[in-house]
């Protein structure tokens, strides 16, 4: 167990594009969409969807034209 | 872009050019302007100049010490508050008012150290001003000076003439409320966010958003004298040069909002008076302009025509100091060097009459700059904000405040009655209502799209609904604010990280220790959280066993077992796209050592690759990346297996040769040749009955002895090798 203070092992991932939703069904929306469901590289959980290097600006565009409107935070 | 009133800015710009001068250049300079009495080190050097240019009574004697070209030059970059010039515009000014001297004035002022030339970044050093002049293309060179200096200069007598003016008897003046311009900028401001603009290299507009700029309808002002030609580009360049469109990664973007908006009208509309100064690609008869190498005339005529109504200590009073545009446009005619000579032949035929109407009407006026009346045709004079500028009266009081100015109806449209708008009301209204009308009362819409954009510029929900309410006349109508707020509330349904940290950690009791020491605070997973900011975590609490970064490129992490099937992956190098990727290849498998991972590839996990749109060439690629090689042999069995045509069972009768010598002498020496039916390996032949004891009696006569039994049975004893 875990002294209280003692530092915690972590493995960083870094400059991660990631989209989270409010839930799993609209996670389950945006992954019907075949051309945001492409640029998905794959589903962390259940409302954690892990976008292909790069291909955040594509994913914001499809989201927008399908009607949602993100919170984008960290823009490059 | 730095804020043309921005001192601080541009004394860290002439830092860093000073830094780029050759030590004898700088030496030289200095010993100009700062004139020490003991010598001064190479590192003194520019703080001893830079601090002369914040001393103001030394800065006046070395102003008065310039020849008179260049102390005019200095007083132009004042009176027009924009600091920077470009070299062709102030010998174009100077020689419109006299001095017809060249670059020699120009070179004195960067001699003296009371200017700078604008070095693009990269530049190497220099050791003099006329080769930079030369390298940097002369007339398109620019130079700067700080807003302080120029301040200083601007009182100096520009020695205009005093043309004749006249008092109206039958006309009253009159003079905008000065929003004309910010209002429309605001509408092209809103544009340019929803979808930047791209210029070519030679900073003219792309057909595309020429078109749309031109297009653009609502930018109809309160008080238009006559229509002004091309005003949606106009108010593009406009904003460019007062920086409220930036440029981004090749295109032009919409940027903050300058500071002075927020301060009364007259500081913002000095700052789009200082943008005047550098507005080339727009005639005010003929709309856009893009220039075709040459220097337009337009900024400096402009200016000199505002300059000619100056009345030099004779303020007006009543109806008097009326000039007729006539009697600026035939001096503009006569002295300014190029501009007779650019203007349309319509505009010649009346010597630019109609150009310095068009000018004032379009710009001047709408920008408060001149009153203007009708009475045998039109006449100008300064207004208020005018003298303020050009002749260093004091500010105008700011008009009496209309704070309430609002009415936001049921249907999300909001009227906005121009007595009560400011710089500052209209900034804040453009990031998050779409303008609709600039007219006498302002119509804005509250959108979605807008709600959205607004949000994302860092309003809050609180904060439109305050701004609505603050300056409504009345409260915001509850539906509205619902409608508002759903609309906001949208956008936290979902959140996109465009570069985040995420923190794996190895156990789900450690994430949550984590989320509540305030190491990270969105749970992502059962192991992995972030800061709400999606930005690196604070270290002091982690120890670090990994680091990956997912802009570099994919590392290999998986071996492949002898079986060609199994998959070990190394969690030390692997990433969460590997994670993401092999559950789409292989199926996890329980390892027999804990802690390791294991995956197994088969048939099935296959075919779903294949299902999922995943070809040979995708697969070979992903495990060249993970594993060091293609998709192993195994694999590519389960792959290509179905697609190729069925194998055929066939019976053969193989001759086993003693060595593979032998059987290549066979296969070459006619006799034998013709009885081989095909070549299964190295020493295996197979022959077709009929042929075989032909074979038999051609080896016998080499002394080769070529047992043979029954078919399918085996025939023991060795062959003489």
């Amino acid at each position: 167990m875990n002294q209280p203070t003692a530092r915690l092992p972590a493995k960083l991932h870094r400059r991660v594009c990631l989209v989270l939703t409010e839930d799993a069904v609209l996670a389950e929306e945006l992954l019907a969409r075949k051309k945001l469901a492409s640029e998905v590289a794959g589903r962390l959980a259940d409302r954690a969807l892990l976008i292909r290097p790069g291909k955040i600006d594509v994913v914001l565009e499809e989201l927008r034209k399908m009607g949602h409107t993100p919170q984008v935070v960290g823009k490059a | 872009m730095i804020a043309t009133a921005d001192n601080d800015a541009w004394t860290d710009l002439a830092r860093k050019t000073l830094d780029r001068f050759a030590e004898p250049l700088l030496r030289d300079v200095a010993a100009r302007l700062v004139k020490p009495r003991t010598p001064i080190s190479a590192e003194e050097q520019i703080d001893r100049l830079l601090g002369v240019l914040s001393n103001p009574p030394v800065l006046d004697r070395r102003i008065k010490e310039l020849p008179d070209a260049s102390r005019k030059a200095l007083a132009l970059m004042g009176v027009s508050r924009r600091p920077v010039w470009k070299v062709g515009h102030l010998i174009t000014s100077l020689a419109a008012i006299g001095h017809s001297e060249g670059f020699t004035p120009i070179l004195k002022l960067l001699e003296s150290g009371l200017a700078f030339p604008e070095l693009p970044a990269g530049t190497a050093p220099i050791t003099d001003f006329e080769p930079w002049l030369g390298l940097a293309g002369t007339l398109h060179a620019k130079i700067f000076t700080l807003p302080t200096v120029a301040a200083r200069a601007r009182g100096e007598d520009l020695n205009l003439p005093a043309l004749p003016s006249e008092p109206l008897e039958d006309a009253t003046g009159r003079v905008s409320d000065g929003l004309d311009w910010p209002l429309r900028i605001a509408v092209i401001w809103q544009l340019i966010a929803e979808s930047p603009a791209r210029l070519t290299q030679a900073n003219s507009l792309f057909k595309r958003d020429l078109t749309r700029l031109q297009a653009t309808e609502n930018l109809a002002g309160a008080d238009d004298p006559q229509p002004v030609p091309d005003q949606g580009v106009l108010a593009f360049f406009w904003a460019q040069a007062a920086g409220l469109v930036v440029e981004g990664d090749n295109e032009w973007i919409a940027g903050p909002f300058p500071a002075t908006w927020n301060q009364t009208l007259t500081p913002a509309l000095s700052d789009l008076w200082a943008g005047l100064a550098s507005l080339e690609a727009w005639d005010p008869l003929t709309g856009y302009a893009p220039s075709d190498g040459g220097l337009s005339p337009t900024p400096t005529a402009g200016l000199l025509s505002l300059l000619l109504l100056t009345s030099r200590g004779v303020h007006p009073h009543g109806n008097s100091n009326w000039y007729n545009p006539q009697i600026l446009a035939d001096w503009l005619w006569e002295h300014h060097p190029s501009w007779s000579g650019a203007i349309s032949q319509a505009a010649a035929s009346n010597r630019g009459r109609d150009w310095v109407i068009a000018y004032f009407l379009s710009v001047a006026y709408p920008l408060r700059l001149v009153e203007v009346a009708q009475q045998d045709g039109w006449k100008f004079r300064l207004s208020d904000l005018g003298r303020h500028l050009l002749e260093n009266a004091p500010e105008p009081a700011p008009a009496a405040a209309f704070p309430q100015t609002l009415l936001v109806q049921p249907n999300a449209e909001i009227l906005a009655y121009r007595q009560g708008l400011t710089p500052g009301l209209i900034a804040r209204l453009s990031r998050f209502a779409q303008w609709k009308g600039i007219g006498p009362a302002c119509t804005l819409e509250l959108t979605p799209t807008r709600t959205y954009a607004g949000l994302e510029t860092g309003l809050t929900l609180a904060g439109i609904l305050q701004t609505l309410n603050q300056h409504g006349m009345k409260p915001v109508p509850v539906p509205v604010a619902d409608l508002v707020r759903r609309w906001a509330d949208k956008r936290d349904r979902i959140t996109a990280f465009a570069s985040a940290t995420l923190v794996e950690f190895q156990t789900t009791a450690d994430l949550e220790i984590a989320l509540a020491r305030g190491v990270v605070s969105v749970r992502v997973t059962d192991r992995i959280g972030l800061t709400d900011d999606g930005r690196d975590p604070d270290f002091a609490n982690l120890r670090l066993v990994g680091n990956r970064d997912y802009e570099a490129k994919p590392q290999r992490c998986i071996q492949v077992d002898h079986d060609g099937v199994t998959l070990l992956v190394d969690s030390s190098q692997s990433d969460l796209l590997m994670e993401a990727e092999i559950g789409k290849i292989a199926d996890p498998v329980v390892a027999e050592t804990p802690g390791t991972r294991k995956f197994l590839v088969t048939p099935t996990s296959l075919r779903r690759a294949i299902a999922a749109g995943l070809g040979l060439a995708d697969l070979d690629t992903w495990f060249v990346t993970r594993t060091g090689q293609p998709l192993p042999p195994a694999g590519r069995l389960f792959v290509l297996g179905p697609t190729l045509p069925p194998p055929s069972v066939e019976r053969f009768l193989v001759v086993q040769m003693p060595s593979e010598e032998v059987t290549d002498g066979i296969l070459q020496w006619p006799d034998t040749a013709d009885l081989i039916t095909d070549r299964l390996g190295p020493k295996s032949l197979v022959v077709d009955d009929e042929n075989l004891p032909r074979l038999i009696a051609v080896l016998a006569d080499l002394g080769i002895t070529l047992p043979h039994g029954e078919r399918g049975t085996m025939v023991s004893e060795p062959l003489p090798g």
